[in-house]
This record gives C-alpha cells, sequence and structure tokens, in this order.
C-alpha cells in the first residue's frame, strides 16, 4: 500500500511552517545564496483554514490514481510507494489537477523554464512524499505541533482496529436498543 | 570549510526558543537552524525561528543593511551620507549638549529596544538617559504593547510578569485564553495550549475572531470587540453568585474584596448581554468551568492590553485568579504572554520612564540613591514621558517650556509602528533632532539627521528574557559587517564625548554591573545561565542551589508591599471612536504569524516574504464582501478619520461582519495610517484594537496593482535597495 502523509486539524495551528519546509527541502538551502526571485516558491501542500478546521491538505497517494490515469503524456507515474510528476514529460494540461478529487495538484509556473514558444513553463505540482530526499517527508519533521503524521500500512490498520472497536461498543447503545434492553433483561432475571 | 555549531536563542518573540546554528566560519554564512532542546521550544520551531536568519545575508528585498554611520552634513534638507563614527558620535553629543543647556534635561527621549540588542543594551541605554542626560525620558515599545498588564499586575499582584512558566501551561487544568492569538503571535506557546488540550485541560476563548484557539476550543465567546471589561465583571459576577469562590484564599491573601463584590453585581450576564453579544448562559457556563480548578490560567495579550481600557481589563482578569485561589502553585495564576523577543527584557532592565532596572521605582529614595552611588552622579527623581505621548509634547506641549526637542530611536520604527502614522511624521518633522539606531534603514531614519549602524542579532553577545521571565543567552553566530558597532559601544562612546566616561570590555562586564544593583536579578550570572540554559527571574542567590523561579507568588504570599493580592472594581466603558454612518465597520490590528514587528528583519527572509507580502491582507466577513461587491485578493481601499490604504480582500468567515482586521507591518497597507492615538490613560497604551473604518472598492483594479507596484519600488529605492545587486 502507498504511504501518505497527513494533517490533524485538532493539532494544527495554522502556522504553515510545513508549506516553507516543503520548498527548501526541493530547492535546497542554496536559495538562502541567490537571487530572491531566482527560485521557484511552490509548496506542494497547502494549508487550508475555514471556520470549524486548519489543515494541511496534500496528495494521498491514491493505489489507482485518477491524475494518472487521465494523463495523456505519461508525466505521471508511480514509484516506490508514492504518485509522481515528471515535470519534463508535463504539457501542462491541467486534466490531473482537475481530475484529483482533493486539489491536491496545483498548476505552477517554473521561474526558470520556458514553453517552446518562450513563454514561462506551467507544470503540474504535488507532494512526492520528499522522495529521494535526505530525512523523508519535510513537512512532518517541522510541523511545531506534530500535526503531521504518515499514514501507512500499519498505522492505517491500528486506525481501523481502533475504530472498529468504538464502532463495536457503540452497538451497546446504538441502533441496537431492543436486542440490548433484551439482554439486559435476561440479565437482572 | 570550518563548521561550527552554535547555540543561541530566537530573536521573533518571548517563547524563547533556542535554535542551534550550523556556521560555515570561513565563509561566514549560516548552514542551517534546527530547534535546540530548550526549556520552552523542546526542540520545535516556528517558521520564523527555521528561517528568519536569511536577514543576516542581507538580501535586499525591503531595505538595505546599515554599514556605516550617516549624516545630514549639510542641515536638514540636505541628504543622509556616508560619514566616520568620530564624526556621527561627535554630532549626536554635540547635539545633545546644546538641547540640554538650552532646552534642560526632559527636552530628550531615548528609546530601549525589545528587539535584537539585548538586555545589556538596554541598561547602558537607560544608564545613558538618567545619568548623562539626566531626565528619566526612556521608554520602548512595551508602551504600545504590554504596558497596561504591567501596570495593572503590579498594582494586583506586585510585579507586572507572567506568573507561571511556559511549559507549566500544558498542565492547566483550564485554559481562559482572552484577546490572545498564540498561533500566530506565539506558535510555541500555542503548542503548549494543544498540548494542555491533548492531556484533557478546558479552553475557553474569548476572542472577536474564530482564531486556531478559538477553533479547538471547548467554549468560543466571540464577544464584541471592546467589550472584555463587561465581559470579565460578568465572570466575576457569576462566581460570586454561584457561590463559586475560594473564601479561605481571598481571606488569608487579598484585600478589596467588598468593594469589587458591590460593583460586580451590577454585571450579570444578561444584563451584560447587550454590549458583550454573548448569551448568557455561555458566560455562566465559562465561569463555572474556570473556577472549578486550582490550576485554571488565564493567558492574554494585545486583545486584552491595547485599548484605551487595557490596564482595567488587567486588573479585572487578576481578579478572577485571586478569588478563585489561583495563585501560589503551578501551573496556575496569570499569564500576560509578551510578544517581542526581548520586550520582558527591556522592561527588566529598566527601559521605562519609572522604573530603575528591576522594577526599582524612580520615586523610591533608596532605590534612587542606591543608582546614585554606583553611577557617581544626581539622577531625577521623577518619572519620565511615555513614548505614545512624544506626538503631545512636541506637537501639543503643555507649555511652551515641555516641548520635547530631540528623539533617539533605538532599534524601533515608529514611523510604521505607532499609531495615526501622519500625526507621527507630523512629530518627526517638527523635532530639533532625530537619530535612529537600526541594523536597516527603515521610515523613521527616513526624517533622521544621523543614523548609526549596529549589530544585529546573531552577531552580538549578550541575554534575553523570555515571556516567562526566562534569562537566556544570545550569541555571537556571524562576523558583524566592517563599520558597525554594538549597541552599547555606540552609547558608551556618546556618553564618553558627553564627558561622563563609560567604557565596558563586553555584555558580561555590563551585567554583572546590573545583576550587582538587582536583588531579584543577582543570582542570574552567565555562568548559571549558561549552566543551565535559562535562570527565570527571581533569582536572588549566586550559589548553584538557586536556579530562579518557575511561578511567582508562592502560597498566595504577592510581591506587593504587604503581601496581599489586591482586588480592583472598575467599570466598563465604550471605546472611544465607535462606528457610524461615515465610518461604519471597526477596524482592529493583528498579527501576521510569519512577520515580526515592522518587517524590517523578515521582510528581508526569503522564504518568509514569498508566504506574505505586500500591500497585505484586510479579513472581511463574506458577508461584508458580497455587500461591497468584492472578491478575495482584489485590492480595496479603507479609510478613517486619519488617513487611507489600500490592502487585499481576505474574505472569511473567522470574522463578523461589524470589525475588519489588518496586520501592522505592511508598509505599504499600513494599517497605522488609519488607527487612533488615544491612549489607556495608566499605560498610554494605544486603542490599537477599535476605531471606525470604511472599506470601498476599487473599480479600476489595473491602475491599483500599478500603484502596489510602484510604491513598492520606490520604497526600495528609498531604503537604499541596490538594483544592481542580483543583476
Ligand atoms: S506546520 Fe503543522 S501546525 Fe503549522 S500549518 Fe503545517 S501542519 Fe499546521
Ligand atoms: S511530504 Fe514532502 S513533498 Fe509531500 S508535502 Fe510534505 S514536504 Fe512536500
Ligand atoms: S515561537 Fe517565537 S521564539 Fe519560537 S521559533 Fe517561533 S518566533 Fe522564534
Amino acid at each position: 500500500m502507498n504511504g501518505f502523509v497527513q494533517g490533524n486539524p485538532l493539532l494544527c495551528i495554522g502556522c504553515r511552517t510545513c508549506m516553507i519546509a516543503c520548498v527548501v527541502a526541493h530547492e535546497g538551502k542554496r536559495i538562502f545564496e541567490i537571487d530572491p526571485d531566482g527560485y521557484d516558491f511552490h509548496p506542494k501542500l497547502k494549508v487550508v483554514k475555514t471556520w470549524a478546521v486548519s489543515a494541511p491538505v496534500q496528495c494521498k497517494h491514491c493505489e489507482n490514481p485518477a491524475c494518472l490515469s487521465v494523463c495523456r503524456s505519461q508525466a505521471i507515474y508511480k514509484n516506490d510507494g508514492a504518485v509522481l510528476v515528471a515535470h519534463d514529460k508535463c504539457i501542462g494540461c491541467k486534466s490531473c489537477a482537475e481530475a484529483c478529487p482533493f486539489g491536491a495538484i496545483e498548476m505552477v509556473t517554473l521561474c526558470s523554464e520556458q514553453n517552446s514558444d518562450g513563454s514561462p513553463r506551467t507544470v503540474a505540482n504535488k507532494c512526492d512524499l520528499c522522495q529521494g530526499l535526505e530525512g523523508g517527508p519535510a513537512c512532518l519533521s517541522v510541523c511545531p505541533t506534530e500535526a503531521i503524521r504518515r499514514q501507512d500500512e500499519e498505522t492505517l490498520s491500528d486506525t481501523l482496529k481502533r475504530k472498529r472497536v468504538g464502532a463495536a461498543e457503540a452497538l451497546l447503545t446504538l441502533g441496537a436498543g431492543d436486542h440490548q434492553s433484551h439482554i439486559l433483561k435476561s440479565q437482572s432475571v | 570549510m570550518t563548521i561550527e555549531k552554535i547555540l543561541s536563542t530566537c530573536v521573533y518573540c518571548g517563547a524563547g526558543c533556542q535554535i542551534l546554528f550550523t556556521v560555515d566560519k570561513e565563509k561566514n554564512k549560516i548552514l542551517e537552524a534546527t530547534g535546540a532542546n530548550g526549556v520552552t521550544n523542546q526542540g520545535k520551531l516556528c517558521l520564523k525561528g527555521r528561517y528568519g536568519w536569511d536577514f543576516l545575508n542581507d538580501p535586499q528585498i525591503l531595505t538595505k543593511r546599515l554599514t556605516g554611520p550617516l549624516l545630514r552634513k549639510n542641515g536638514r534638507n540636505s541628504p543622509l551620507e556616508p560619514c566616520s563614527w568620530e564624526e556621527a558620535v561627535g554630532f549626536v553629543a554635540r547635539r545633545l549638549t546644546e538641547i540640554k543647556k538650552e532646552y534642560g534635561p526632559d527636552s530628550m527621549l531615548v528609546t530601549g529596544s525589545a528587539r535584537g540588542p539585548g538586555n545589556e543594551a538596554n541598561y547602558v541605554t537607560q544608564k545613558f538617559v538618567r545619568a548623562v542626560l539626566g531626565s528619566n525620558n526612556v521608554d520602548h515599545c512595551a508602551r504600545i504593547c504590554h504596558a497596561a498588564s504591567v501596570a495593572g499586575l503590579l498594582v494586583s499582584l506586585g510585579s507586572g510578569a507572567m506568573s507561571l512558566s511556559v511549559p507549566e501551561i500544558e498542565d492547566a487544568k483550564v485554559i481562559f485564553n482572552i484577546g490572545y492569538n498564540g498561533p500566530d503571535s506565539h506558535p510555541i506557546v500555542a503548542r503548549r495550549i494543544v498540548r494542555a488540550k491533548q492531556k484533557g485541560a478546558a479552553l475557553i476563548v474569548a476572542d472577536p475572531r474564530r482564531t486556531e484557539t478559538a477553533r479547538i476550543s471547548d467554549l468560543h465567546l466571540q464577544l464584541k470587540g471592546g467589550s472584555n471589561l463587561a465581559l470579565v465583571n460578568a465572570l466575576g459576577h457569576v462566581i460570586i453568585e454561584e457561590k463559586l469562590l475560594d473564601k479561605t484564599f481571598i481571606e488569608a491573601h487579598t484585600k478589596g474584596f467588598e468593594e469589587y463584590r458591590e460593583l460586580v453585581k451590577r454585571y450579570s450576564p444578561e444584563s451584560t448581554e447587550s454590549i458583550t453579544g454573548l448569551k448568557p448562559g455561555d458566560v455562566r457556563k465559562a465561569a463555572r468551568i474556570y473556577a472549578s480548578t486550582k490550576n485554571s490560567v488565564i493567558l492574554w495579550g494585545m486583545g486584552v492590553c491595547q485599548f484605551s481600557q487595557g490596564v482595567d481589563v488587567v486588573k479585572s482578569l487578576a481578579n478572577l485568579a485571586l478569588m478563585t485561589g489561583n495563585f501560589g502553585h503551578s501551573s496556575t495564576g496569570v499569564g500576560p504572554v509578551r510578544g517581542q523577543n526581548n520586550v520582558q527584557g527591556a522592561c527588566d532592565m529598566g527601559a521605562l520612564p519609572n522604573y530603575f532596572p528591576g522594577y526599582q521605582s524612580v520615586t523610591d529614595k533608596e532605590a534612587r540613591e542606591k543608582f546614585e552611588k554606583a553611577w557617581g552622579v544626581k539622577l531625577p527623581d521623577k518619572p519620565g514621558i511615555t513614548l505614545t505621548r512624544v506626538p503631545e509634547f512636541v506637537l501639543h506641549p503643555p507649555t511652551p517650556e515641555k516641548k520635547l526637542r530631540a528623539y533617539w530611536v533605538f532599534g524601533e520604527d515608529p514611523a510604521q509602528s505607532d499609531a495615526d502614522l501622519s500625526e507621527m511624521r507630523e512629530t518627526l518633522h517638527a523635532l530639533d533632532l532625530v537619530i535612529v539606531q537600526d541594523i536597516y534603514m527603515n521610515k523613521t531614519a527616513e526624517f533622521a539627521d544621523v543614523v548609526l549602524p549596529a549589530t544585529s542579532w546573531g552577531e552580538h553577545e549578550g541575554v534575553y528574557s523570555a515571556c516567562d521571565r526566562s534569562f537566556q543567552r544570545i550569541r555571537k553566530v556571524l562576523e558583524p559587517p566592517k563599520g558597525v558597532l554594538t549597541d552599547w559601544e555606540i552609547f558608551s562612546r556618546v556618553s564618553t564625548a558627553m564627558g561622563y566616561p563609560m567604557k565596558y570590555k563586553n555584555t558580561e562586564e555590563i551585567w554583572n554591573e546590573l545583576i550587582g544593583l538587582c536583588p531579584s536579578f543577582y543570582g542570574a550570572t552567565y555562568q548559571k545561565i549558561e549552566k543551565f540554559g535559562a535562570i527565570q527571574w527571581p533569582c536572588r542567590d549566586r550559589n548553584d542551589a538557586d536556579r530562579g523561579t518557575s511561578f511567582l507568588h508562592k502560597d498566595g504570599k504577592f510581591a506587593t508591599k504587604d503581601g496581599k493580592g489586591v482586588f480592583t472594581a472598575v467599570d466598563w466603558h465604550a471605546p472611544v471612536e465607535v462606528e457610524d454612518q461615515e465610518y461604519p465597520v471597526t477596524l482592529s490590528t493583528v498579527r501576521e504569524v510569519g512577520h515580526y514587528s515592522v518587517r524590517t528583519m523578515t521582510g528581508n527572509c526569503r522564504t518568509l516574504r514569498n508566504l506574505e507580502d505586500e500591500p497585505g491582507w484586510v479579513q472581511m466577513n463574506p458577508e461584508l464582501c458580497k455587500d461591497l461587491d468584492v472578491k478575495h485578493g482584489e485590492l480595496v481601499k479603507l479609510s478613517s478619520r486619519r488617513g487611507f490604504c489600500f490592502s487585499r480582500c481576505f474574505p472569511t468567515e473567522r470574522v463578523k461582519k461589524d470589525a475588519v482586521y489588518m496586520t501592522y507591518q505592511w508598509w505599504i497597507g499600513a494599517c497605522n495610517e488609519l488607527t487612533i492615538g488615544k491612549l489607556d490613560p495608566v499605560s498610554n497604551t494605544p486603542e490599537y484594537k477599535y476605531c471606525a473604518c470604511r472599506v470601498e472598492k476599487v473599480e479600476d483594479q489595473n491602475e491599483a496593482e500599478r500603484y502596489i507596484k510602484s510604491e513598492y519600488s520606490s520604497i526600495k529605492a528609498r531604503m537604499g535597495v541596490d538594483k544592481e545587486v542580483w543583476a
């Protein structure tokens, strides 16, 4: 199963340290030495804030990715448990961005690359789980409130187990009223 | 490559996080900053701590680093030109001496700095003002921030600081968070609130906005702006009426309760509903939860202090803690969480018009004699003028002899941070002498006769005081640019040139002088701070066994003269400038998490600038946006009786329809063009959180966008940004 990083709105304080960390991880520390307009600032996750929620939103690394199936130029591929975009193959058609049910793909304009007509190049941008980068997912490691965790087969199964226990216990009070009162009655006899 | 690891304290807020820098010594460059295991931060950092050191590289995004003194050699209307330190120091010393001779010592005011310089520099500053100028006219930006907390708590409890420490927050059972937006102002303090919640604490938030803390709270009291005191008195009312108070504590440790009980009789949740807009049932519930434990903590920030009734609210919050016995042990009490990294420190060091270092009053004969003896001069016994009254004392002095003539602005930028900017500009124009001491060109420097460049945080040694009274070391990480001096060296040179020789070898020598004069800091030597990482004052003994004090007022023994906590009974009154037909909504100024103060530092950090940049946002309720027909990202015009500015519309249901919110660090979208200079009568803090304003749609968006762009270029040019630097 592909893993993914997931935000927790009960812990997130909306500070967006994770968004900067994502850029620094991908652009490299060189950015602190170059022209302030000479690099791309395109975080691969976005912190969303509504009345009820603040949390980073990023790719779920789907098993059967909608983005991958709509891409006509084979720019999206799976590698070692992650769904990735090959920027050099991306033609900027936006189909993947439209197809993603989570809004996790954004079209971004690159500062140092051009299309064949000389216009600035726009490509699909999404979470790559920091694959190949030292230290693993950068967003997760910098979050001050530990509001981001990696969800993989094991953690997911833990979550599911916990939820099943909760659901089972809820059967005592929810929906099984008649049955339950019957049990209680027979106990009291 | 010589790589070194250097530990220091973050420069961006009172949380006092410890940062470990990896430095390439040969190239004099920081390679990385990571969270170190400090007492408050436990290895975590927010975005400013982690990426906010980039300004030390001088990328010239907003302004340019100053690397040598500047002087208007041919008078006021001539340009600022590079000069030598001898010329600059000579000029300052000569002009101050002339002004002192002609108009007296009280015709000058000098600021301390709550930002990079550190405690030692502030100590030297106030010593210079008191001993050399002969005045108590020294103050700093605590005045526009937590002055109300200091003034209020000194009366109620005898100590103006947080009674508990940051780590204790997470073991609170109840947190009453009022007018405090930790996630934006101190993310690492907010982390403790989140952890308290994880550990089962009940969280009550009183705020007109749905802040992040309000969002995760158990009870959000979304009160009408400007109604704090009505709410706090109503909470007291319920606690008394429902007999939730701690009679034993009140009898043993407090005074003034009867008068308070009489006053709050009038403040039932039902009778205050029309003021606060809160359901009486919610207020009752909040009071019950708050009074239910002995580990209830009250946290507050600017949403309490930046009102014309700030001091009254502070005292009334202390009332709540006093009447429920929430003092005297760990994880309880009151937490005015100090904003800037060293605003606690600048207060500790006596950069205040009424206190010597260590909160020893200038009117106290014994204290004065001690400082007179140590400094070898006669000292003034009359408290000085507060910084927010500078415009009044320049433009409309009470008598012509009392007019202020000279203003030495050290590490602040009043032409950006103070209320009612057009009045501030008029003030700076009308002064005879303006001295600016900073690391960057800034808006105030445009009015300066002389500009004195200093070393930055990261380039000098010293001690900061975190919001919870923790003394922690800052260390020299990089070599400063040639041509700048440490702040304390600048003051020492001017002082010497004025006939009062001051000479210090290093910050430790200054520190030793000052702790020797302050009983509550006496035990906090450099050696001990090094050894234990942080020492919280009071620390009275040099012995290693005295490692400072994590919480104040142990066993209900308060720091007041008679050891009693004092109840204060005060009535609520409405804010000064309320909405009307012409200006139908209220403006409140708030914080942007990724930017700091007047933005000269964070505005010059690449990634922080990427996240948010000029002209900034105005937070508006979606219904208000609909009424005005404005959309997300569109430029809108905001105006008040005092001025106008442009900002981008940010629709959010987290704010109510009657108020809009702007952050104060934008130079183009400068909300302080609109704010009102009306002051709290005791703390002299302006009412930044409430003035009447109007928001208008801008029809020609292209034109407005062009205006923003050209303004930004013009600012950069005026700030000396070198166009060719990245070409
Ligand atoms: S760093 Fe953590 S707390 Fe901050 S926005 Fe990202 S997920 Fe939320
Ligand atoms: S895992 Fe890496 S690529 Fe994905 S959002 Fe986090 S930092 Fe960005
Ligand atoms: S919370 Fe404050 S002290 Fe800590 S890293 Fe952020 S700005 Fe710095």
